[in-house]
C-alpha cells in the first residue's frame, strides 16, 4: 500500500480507514497536501468505501471543508460511501453552521462508524 | 633503486603507516619506532640503510637521534634525512649541527621522498672529513659553530636548496591556481549581481501586480459616500495578507430599498482573491448583463431580486470545481428602509448580530449551505423586522474565531459584549471597537484570517 506522509491508511474489512496525522489543519501548503493524498485514497476505484477519522484534529481552518467537498462529490461519483468520525465538539460547530452535519455521514466514534458500512 | 632496509622514527601512527606504506609499496622493508630512543635501539639491534626521522617526538627528539647516530662509528655512515616543517631557519643550523644528511620538508610527495633517498644511496658519504672541522655560520644575525663533514653540509644545504625549489614551484602552481579560483570567483560574482538584479525586478513586479490586484479589490468596497437617510453604515475591512478573500459591500438598490452582504472565500491569497472579485461582479448593485442583485422591471424601474433567489443563482453559478475546493459563505440581506424590514440568506455564514436599542445582543443563528457545496439547493430566506434605533452586523468567521497565543477563540460572547456597551457610542466607533478588540486579542501574532465587520442602524421609518 502507498505511503501518506499526512494520513494514515488502514484497511479494515474492506473500508479504507484514514486518519489524519496533523492536529492543526490551518495553512494551505498541508490544504496542498491534503488534497494530493485524499484524492489518491479515493482513487479511480469503483464503489470504495472510505472513513475519515478526525480524532487527531483540534483545528481546523475552514477551507479544509471545501476539500471534503471535493472529496464527497468524488465519492458520490463513484457510486462510494464516504464517513466520518472523531470530530470535535468545536470543530463540529462549523459543520452545523454549514448545514455540512447534513450532507456528510458523521459518527461519534470509528466503532459506530464501521458498524454503518456493514 | 634496490629494496633496501629502512628505520622510521615518527610519533604519529597515521603518518608513521602512510609512510610505511609508501615505502613497502617501493619494494623496501621497514621498522618503525614511535620516537629517537626506540629508533636507535632499532638501528643498534641492526644497521638499516637508511634512517627516516621526525624532529618533534617525545623522549627523544629528531635532532638528538640523529646526533646519537651521526656520532656513532658504526652508524655513522648510515644515511639520515630529517622531516621537517622548516618552519623557523634555524632548524637548519640544528640538522647541520646533528648531522643530518637530507631534509625533506612535510607534507612530501611519497616519488619526492624515495627519489631523495635513491640520491643519498648512490653517493657514499665521505667519511674521512666528517666530525672534524668546525664551521662559524651566521644566520638572522646570530652565529652558528657548526661540527659537520663537508660532504654533509654540501648534501644537506642542496637538498635545503632543492627543497625550496621544489616548493617554491609549488607555490607557483598554487598562485596560477588562486589567481584562477579568483578570476572564476569574479564571474560568479558578476553573475549572482545579474541574477540578484533579475530577482529584485521581478520582485518589484510581483509586488506591483499585488499591489493593483489589491486595488481592483478594494473596488469591491462601499463607496466612501455611501449614505442612506434614516439609515446610519459603518465598516472595516482588513485582509490578512495583501489579497484577500472576504469582501463586502452596501448599497442602495432602489428608492426603498439598501442591500448589504459579507462574503468570505475560504482560503485566501491570489485563487481566494479572484475568486471574490469574480463573485464581486455578480454582486453589483448597479443593472447590468451579471447583476443578480436588480434588474429591469419592465417600466423604466428596477426590480430588486429577493436574498433567497441571490443565494440560489449564485450557487448555480459557482459550483466548487475539483481541483480547488474553493468555496464561499456569504450572508445577503435587504433593508427595506421606510419600514424597517429585513429579509436575508445565510449560505453558511456567521450568524447575523442584532443588538436593540437597550443593548441587548442577539446572535440569529441559521444554517445554510456555503455557495458552491450541493448543486440546487435551496436557501431559506429568513426576516426580521428592526425597531428603530436597532442595529444589525455582519461579519466574517475571522471576528468569533479569532485566535489568541494560546489558541483560544475570541468567540460569540466576547463579541456580542463589545457590540453591547457600545450601543451608546456612534456606530462607527462600535464597529471601530469591535476591530480593535479582536487585534488586541490575536498579539503578537496578528490576525490570520480577513476580519470583516459592516454594522447598520435604522433610524426608523421616515
Amino acid at each position: 500500500m502507498t505511503t501518506f506522509r499526512k494520513l494514515n491508511v488502514s484497511k479494515v474489512r474492506d473500508v479504507d480507514v484514514v486518519i489524519f496525522k496533523d492536529s492543526k489543519i490551518l495553512d494551505e501548503e498541508l490544504l496542498d497536501e491534503l488534497r494530493t493524498e485524499l484524492l489518491a485514497v479515493v482513487g479511480q476505484r469503483t464503489a470504495p468505501d472510505v472513513l475519515l477519522d478526525f480524532s487527531n484534529v483540534e483545528f481546523m481552518s475552514s477551507a479544509m471543508l471545501g476539500l471534503l467537498g471535493v472529496v464527497h462529490r468524488k465519492m458520490k461519483k463513484a457510486d462510494g460511501r464516504l464517513k466520518m468520525c472523531s470530530i470535535r465538539p468545536e470543530i463540529f460547530t462549523v459543520f452545523k453552521l454549514t448545514n455540512l452535519d447534513k450532507l456528510f455521514s458523521i459518527y461519534g466514534d470509528a466503532g459506530e462508524a464501521m458498524k454503518a458500512f456493514e | 633503486m634496490n629494496a633496501v632496509d629502512i628505520v622510521v622514527a615518527e610519533d604519529s601512527r597515521i603518518q608513521a603507516r602512510m609512510l610505511e606504506k609508501v615505502l613497502v609499496d617501493a619494494g623496501h622493508t621497514v621498522r618503525l619506532a614511535e620516537h629517537g630512543g626506540k629508533a636507535l635501539e632499532l638501528v643498534r639491534e641492526r644497521r638499516p640503510d637508511v634512517i627516516i626521522s621526525d624532529i618533534e617526538m617525545p623522549e627523544m627528539d629528531g635532532y638528538a637521534f640523529c646526533k646519537a647516530v651521526k656520532t656513532d662509528p658504526e652508524l655513522r655512515s648510515v644515511p639520515l634525512i630529517l622531516l621537517s616543517t622548516l618552519s623557523d631557519p634555524v632548524d637548519i643550523i640544528r640538522g647541520l649541527d646533528a648531522g643530518a644528511d637530507n631534509y625533506v620538508t612535510k607534507p612530501y610527495d611519497p616519488p619526492y621522498l624515495l627519489a631523495r633517498m635513491g640520491d643519498l644511496l648512490s653517493t657514499p658519504l665521505d667519511l674521512d672529513t666528517a666530525g672534524e672541522a668546525t664551521l662559524d655560520v651566521t644566520l638572522a644575525g646570530q652565529t652558528f659553530q657548526v661540527r659537520a663533514g663537508r660532504q654533509q653540509v654540501l648534501n644537506l644545504l642542496v637538498s635545503t636548496f632543492e627543497n625550496a625549489v621544489t616548493k617554491n614551484r609549488e607555490l607557483v602552481v598554487v598562485n596560477r591556481d588562486l589567481s584562477l579560483a579568483r578570476d572564476e570567483l569574479q564571474r560568479s560574482n558578476q553573475e549572482l549581481t545579474v541574477l540578484n538584479e533579475r530577482i529584485s525586478r521581478a520582485n518589484a513586479h510581483m509586488t506591483r501586480d499585488l499591489e493593483a490586484a489589491a486595488r481592483v479589490q478594494q473596488s469591491l468596497l462601499p463607496d466612501q459616500d455611501v449614505s442612506v437617510p434614516q439609515v446610519d453604515l459603518a465598516w472595516r475591512y482588513v485582509p490578512c495578507t495583501s489579497l484577500a478573500g472576504d469582501f463586502l459591500n452596501v448599497f442602495q438598490l432602489d428608492a426603498e430599498h439598501v442591500g448589504l452582504y459579507v462574503v468570505d472565500v475560504s482560503g485566501h491569497g491570489v485563487p481566494s482573491s479572484l475568486m471574490a472579485v469574480t463573485v464581486g461582479r455578480f454582486l453589483s448593485p448597479k443593472v447590468s448583463d451579471s447583476s443578480l442583485l436588480v434588474r429591469h422591471d419592465g417600466n423604466g424601474g428596477v426590480k430588486v431580486a429577493s436574498p433567497s433567489e441571490v443565494a440560489f443563482k449564485l450557487n448555480e453559478l459557482f459550483q466548487a470545481d475539483e481541483f480547488s475546493g474553493l468555496y464561499f459563505t456569504m450572508l445577503y440581506g435587504v433593508l427595506h428602509v421606510p419600514t424597517g424590514a429585513l429579509r436575508y440568506v445565510s449560505a453558511g455564514h456567521t450568524p447575523l448580530a442584532q443588538v436593540s436599542k437597550d443593548g441587548t445582543a442577539t446572535l440569529h443563528e441559521i444554517s445554510g449551505f456555503p455557495i458552491g457545496f450541493v448543486p440546487e439547493v435551496e436557501f431559506d430566506e429568513e426576516s426580521l423586522t428592526l425597531a428603530a434605533g436597532d442595529r444589525i452586523y455582519l461579519y466574517s468567521d475571522g471576528v468569533p474565531e479569532a485566535m489568541n497565543a494560546e489558541r483560544e477563540q475570541f468567540g460569540d460572547e466576547a463579541m456580542k459584549r463589545v457590540l453591547s456597551q457600545g450601543r451608546g457610542d456612534a456606530l462607527d466607533d462600535t464597529v471601530a471597537a469591535l476591530l480593535s478588540t479582536v487585534e488586541a486579542w490575536c498579539v503578537p501574532n496578528g490576525p490570520l484570517d480577513d476580519v470583516s465587520i459592516l454594522g447598520l442602524e435604522w433610524g426608523g421609518g421616515a
